[in-house]
């Protein structure tokens, strides 16, 4: 006789692996298909769309039809009032052969990569941190989500402040006590990088904390009594429960990532401008820099377009990444 | 499911997309027929302005409305370029608009403006001839009416100054040295060493650093561009007059305290030491002087006379225009509207020296008016006397912006190492403002 | 962490055990509650202690943007009371009615279009789910004059949305984040439930409102929060789409408080404190959601 703790675990089994969608179910026979409603209304091909329609519609209206003429815009020189001049792929040329437009494209790949790790990782510690029904949990997890609900030019002053490139400095007060000498921070252009992405970190490690708390939230408690019974430690559960239960969130996550990685601006801008020096530079702020305070919408657009290019790359990549661990 | 299912739904999927970007876009490309001349439409006026400056306007075009009859719709706008390039797209731009006069040369080049005819404009006599050719575009041809000016001046706090001993500065070493001496020597007696000298905005963004250090490189002498021809520029910033200045600014940033730290990201809206009580040195426009007058307080600072640098004590000068919108049919009005806002009269309000109102008038273009008499106070008169005897503009007949920027770029990459190669980061920066000026066929 | 029993919430009566977190913390006072309380210090710091500064800067009279302050020396009200003056409880109230709009039709478009993609079979899945995260990838500023002609100008209706709250709360209400969300999280429901129902007759639309929504609950409340800032921290739309200043809502507002010369740090940080509180808020109530309560018992069916 199987043991009631073994059945637990094969519906864990079943519970706990995703179904990927579109998945065929065999039609049931008998009496059961009898009382199934008719084909018409039944997993028809039209109803998908009905519930898809809203979201389309809006979706054409106000994001379609005004990225098709940010494609459009992205060909011409475009003088508003003189009408555009078309240009062709000059724009692009412009923008790929702009010194300091590539050197922007590596700092963006490392903040992107450094600040979807930290964030993941911070957010995935305080998420295990975190969790639970006491009261006191819940007012710190609003505590730490603080970050997240406060305007982005207010985080930039106050991180200012704590950076301040002098042993008053916050920061340097704190790092002295472990004997770590002042440093300079935004000011340098060696330090300003890492300095720009520990406050990306800082704030987005709450926003993860968020998803992950949860999906932690929709794995099912019975798993883990199972599992205690059968002696399994915490390292073993996190590794075979957890982390398979957090699939949509952590596929949420790197979605995320990959989406708006890339586009990093408004905390970079506040922080740093793109300075000192352009060492904190990235494809944003030089999208600002040679298109809109140039009046520039040509060049704006043709950097926008090859940043959603590979934006859009990048998000099948992690679709399809993890899509194939699905099976 | 079967192939032609398959196709099918995508293929509809694709069809109702399609459909609402062709229907999209031809409504979009349709649109509005342009201006209809309708005279009983009002004649329509922006300004960039935040609600408060708003309301001076109001007052002024009531006031306009009352003496010629002739309606007026306002509005204060914030996102100035996008709205206004919006507007342009759909070929309606405003009758009349009020805003920054260096952008003269790009509102030119991209057609946005029409001719002011100097000599149709009653009135236009009590402007001086040198405030009206700041005016001229490419062509010669004069693109704007002047309505405010302003220029820098060098703001000190008193108490501590006086409290230290030390004399109004009067050349750059003496500034220099009243700012190390608020550094170091506390001058706000709190025993604690958290003052600092100068307030420099420093950032590259928007060229900041570079529309700061413009004074500076101007009295020692140097230049950023110059005119090689009839409607051609180069660029002159490499020059051992430039590096002089590029030096004693970049000695300011070197030496611990002169400047506030971490300037070198910092624009005017995150540089609010002076008024805290921070830093005790700055190099601003007069329109911040009621904020000051508030905090630390008008009895706390003083005005000074530019110190003198190495050949002489050129200030920034900047302004607004009058700007007549292109594809208008109201030219009559348009005409009236700017006789009216260079008068007196007009002028008087737009200062607001009550001090009830934010003034939208800095100095007054009127001749006949004197800032110091209308607002009663003599540090407006300095600021009057130092913009008109030595005080200089970017090129306000080409899009300067891109240079303005290309100049902060290179200043502060120069400035954020204290051993940074300076002749060759002048050479790069001589270099970018060529290219700058290539792009614009401005380049020889 | 005291003895559960005492500091649990009111309305969930499931007793505190071991097996309530992934990382199994044990309820009993012990030696990981000790470090469980150390850690939890340290983050308190690290995410918190900055606003301390925000705070001590918007109650005090003087500002100092040098230095750190983490209490205010001189405690005064002054930085609302000018900030009420600039007339920013109005701008309050159009931020208010725009995201109560914005984010019902957001949540519902979302929703529907999540449970298409998650729940039901049809070709072409990973080519509409592309679509809708292809309209967050391109920066705002970009589409920004586009978009205020569609708004001046709706394409086959030809009404103006421009000066009416609807010229925002239309735009925002599709977001791909939302729709993202909830789609993965939908996938998550097992299929027995989901036969079970079928087998009884229920259709699409019961399916959604009355099995596989409840059991979204924690999606839900995450979707909602972070719509609610969305909208609440929306800044060109607001300005394209406004025909008057009274239109403003708080972002923009605060963002123009910024380059008024006569108005200091402290009342920026008054505003920016009045502009965070409803996220914090609605995030707070949205932790119900998130907390593991009695639907476990669902799963089970």
């Amino acid at each position: 006789m199987t043991s009631p703790i073994n059945t637990l675990w094969e519906r864990a089994g079943q519970a706990v692996k995703p179904r990927p969608a579109g998945h065929a179910v065999k039609p049931r026979s008998g009496a059961a298909a009898a009382r199934r409603p008719p084909a018409v209304l039944r997993g028809s091909s039209w109803l998908p769309w009905m519930f898809l329609a809203p979201a389309l519609l809006f979706a054409a209206v106000f994001k379609f039809i005004p990225m098709v003429e940010g494609i459009r815009m992205s060909l011409y020189k475009v003088q508003p009032f003189l009408g555009n001049e078309w240009v062709g792929l000059q724009n692009y040329a412009t923008v790929l052969t702009d010194q300091r437009f590539l050197d922007a494209l590596g700092h963006t790949l490392v903040l992107g990569v450094g600040q979807t790790v930290g964030a993941l990782v911070v957010g995935f510690g305080l998420a295990l941190l975190l969790e639970g029904q006491a009261r006191s949990l819940w007012v710190l997890r609003t505590a730490v989500f603080l970050p997240v609900v406060t305007a982005v030019a207010v985080i930039g002053e106050v991180w200012r402040i704590l950076y301040f490139p002098t042993d008053a400095g916050f920061v340097n007060q704190i790092l002295a006590t472990f004997g770590l000498g002042p440093f300079s921070f935004l000011s340098s252009p060696d330090s300003a990088l890492g300095s720009v992405m520990a406050v990306g970190i800082w704030s987005g490690a709450p926003y993860d904390m968020v998803i992950i708390l949860a999906g932690l939230a929709g794995i099912d408690r019975t798993l883990y009594e199972a599992a205690a019974v059968d002696g399994v430690n915490r390292r073993q559960r996190l590794r075979h429960i957890v982390l398979p239960g957090l699939r949509p969130a952590l596929t949420v996550v790197l979605t995320l990532a990959a989406i708006r990685g890339l586009r990093i601006f408004t905390e970079v801008y506040v922080l740093t401008g793109g300075g000192p020096a352009g060492s904190t530079e990235v494809w944003m702020t030089r999208v600002y820099s040679l298109g809109f305070e140039r009046n520039d919408l040509g060049v704006a657009s043709a950097a926008s377009m090859l940043l959603l290019f590979v934006t859009a790359l990048l998000t099948i990549a992690v679709r399809l990444i993890t899509r194939r661990r699905e099976a | 499911m079967g192939l032609t299912m398959r196709i099918s739904s995508a293929k509809r999927a694709a069809a109702a997309l399609s459909a609402m970007a062709l229907v999209g876009s031809l409504s979009a490309c349709g649109g509005d027929d342009g201006k209809s001349s309708d005279s009983s439409k009002p004649l329509e006026v922006w300004s960039r302005s935040a609600p408060d400056p708003a309301k001076t306007y109001e007052a002024i075009l009531a006031a306009f409305t009352q003496k010629t009859g002739i309606k007026v719709d306002y509005q204060g706008v914030i996102e100035f370029d996008t709205q206004l390039q919006a507007r342009a797209s759909s070929k309606d731009l405003p009758d009349v608009w009020i805003n920054d006069a260096g952008l003269l040369g790009s509102y030119q080049s991209q057609g946005y403006v029409t001719k002011v005819e100097k000599g149709d404009i009653a009135g236009s006599d009590q402007i001086t001839d040198e405030t009206w050719a700041q005016n001229q575009g490419l062509d010669g041809a004069t693109y704007g009416v002047p309505f405010s000016r302003q220029s820098f001046a060098t703001v000190v706090r008193s108490d501590w100054r006086k409290k230290l001993g030390l004399p109004v500065p009067k050349t750059w070493d003496e500034l220099a040295a009243l700012a190390n001496a608020f550094a170091t020597k506390d001058p706000d007696g709190n025993g604690k060493a958290d003052t600092y000298g100068m307030v420099v905005p420093g950032s590259s963004k928007r060229g900041y650093i570079g529309w700061w250090a413009s004074s500076y490189i101007w009295q020692a002498g140097g230049d950023i561009v110059e005119k090689s021809g009839d409607t051609k520029y180069k660029s002159v910033i490499n020059s051992p007059q430039t590096k002089t200045a590029l030096e004693w600014v970049r000695k300011q940033f070197c030496t611990p305290g002169n400047v506030v730290p971490g300037s070198l990201n910092l624009t005017t809206s995150d540089t609010p030491f002076f008024g805290e009580g921070t830093a005790g040195i700055y190099l601003t426009g007069p329109y911040t002087f009621s904020g000051y007058d508030k905090a630390p307080g008008k009895d706390k600072y003083e005005v000074i006379p530019m110190p003198k640098g190495p050949v002489g004590t050129t200030t920034l000068a900047e302004g607004e225009n009058i700007y007549f919108g292109a594809g208008s049919d109201k030219t009559a009005e348009q005409k009236a509207l700017a006789e009216f806002l260079i008068s007196p009269d007009a002028q008087k309000i737009g200062m607001a020296p009550d001090g009830a109102a934010q003034p939208v008038v800095r100095l007054p273009v009127n001749k006949t008016l004197d800032a110091g008499a209308v607002r009663n106070d003599p540090r407006w008169k300095l600021v009057q006397d130092e913009y008109t005897a030595n005080s200089k503009a970017f090129v306000w007949s080409i899009n300067f912006q891109p240079i303005r920027q290309a100049l902060g770029e290179g200043i502060n990459k120069m400035m954020s190492s204290c051993s940074s190669d300076l002749d060759a980061g002048l050479k790069s920066l001589d270099q970018a403002i060529n290219a700058e000026l290539k792009s614009q066929d401005l380049a020889e | 962490m005291s003895n559960p029993t005492k500091s649990k919430p009111a309305r969930l009566n499931i007793p505190s055990t071991r097996f309530d977190t992934a990382l199994g913390w044990s309820p009993r006072f012990g030696a990981s509650t000790v470090l469980r309380i150390a850690l939890c210090a340290v983050v308190l710091f690290i995410f918190a202690a900055p606003f301390l500064t925000i705070i001590s800067g918007a109650f005090n009279e003087t500002t100092d943007s040098t230095q750190l302050s983490l209490y205010p020396s001189d405690p005064t009200l002054l930085g609302f009371r000018i900030a009420s003056e600039k007339g920013i409880w109005s701008y309050f109230l159009n931020s208010l009615v725009i995201v109560g709009g914005g984010l019902l039709l957001q949540v519902a478009l979302s929703v529907l279009a999540a449970y298409a993609l998650s729940r039901q079979r049809f070709r072409g899945q990973l080519v509409v789910l592309l679509l809708f995260l292809l309209t967050m990838m391109l920066p705002e500023e970009v589409i920004a004059i586009p978009l205020s002609q569609v708004i001046a100008d709706l394409p086959i209706l030809g009404i103006s949305l421009k000066g009416s709250v609807l010229g925002v709360i239309l735009p925002v209400a599709i977001w791909g984040f939302s729709i993202l969300v909830m789609s993965e999280f939908m996938k998550e429901i097992p299929r027995e439930i989901e036969e079970a129902a079928r087998i009884d007759g229920v259709g699409e639309i019961r399916m959604l409102w009355t099995i596989v929504l409840p059991l979204c609950k924690p999606v839900l409340g995450v979707i909602t929060i972070f719509g609610f800032m969305m909208i609440w921290n929306q800044y060109l739309l607001p300005l394209i789409a406004a025909n008057d200043p009274s239109d403003y809502t708080l972002t923009v507002a605060l963002a123009f408080l910024r380059t008024d010369a006569d108005v200091g740090p402290g009342v920026l940080l008054a505003g920016a404190l009045i502009a965070l509180l409803p996220s914090l808020i609605v995030y707070l109530l949205m932790q119900k959601s998130m907390i593991r309560g009695i639907t476990s018992g669902a799963m089970k069916g």
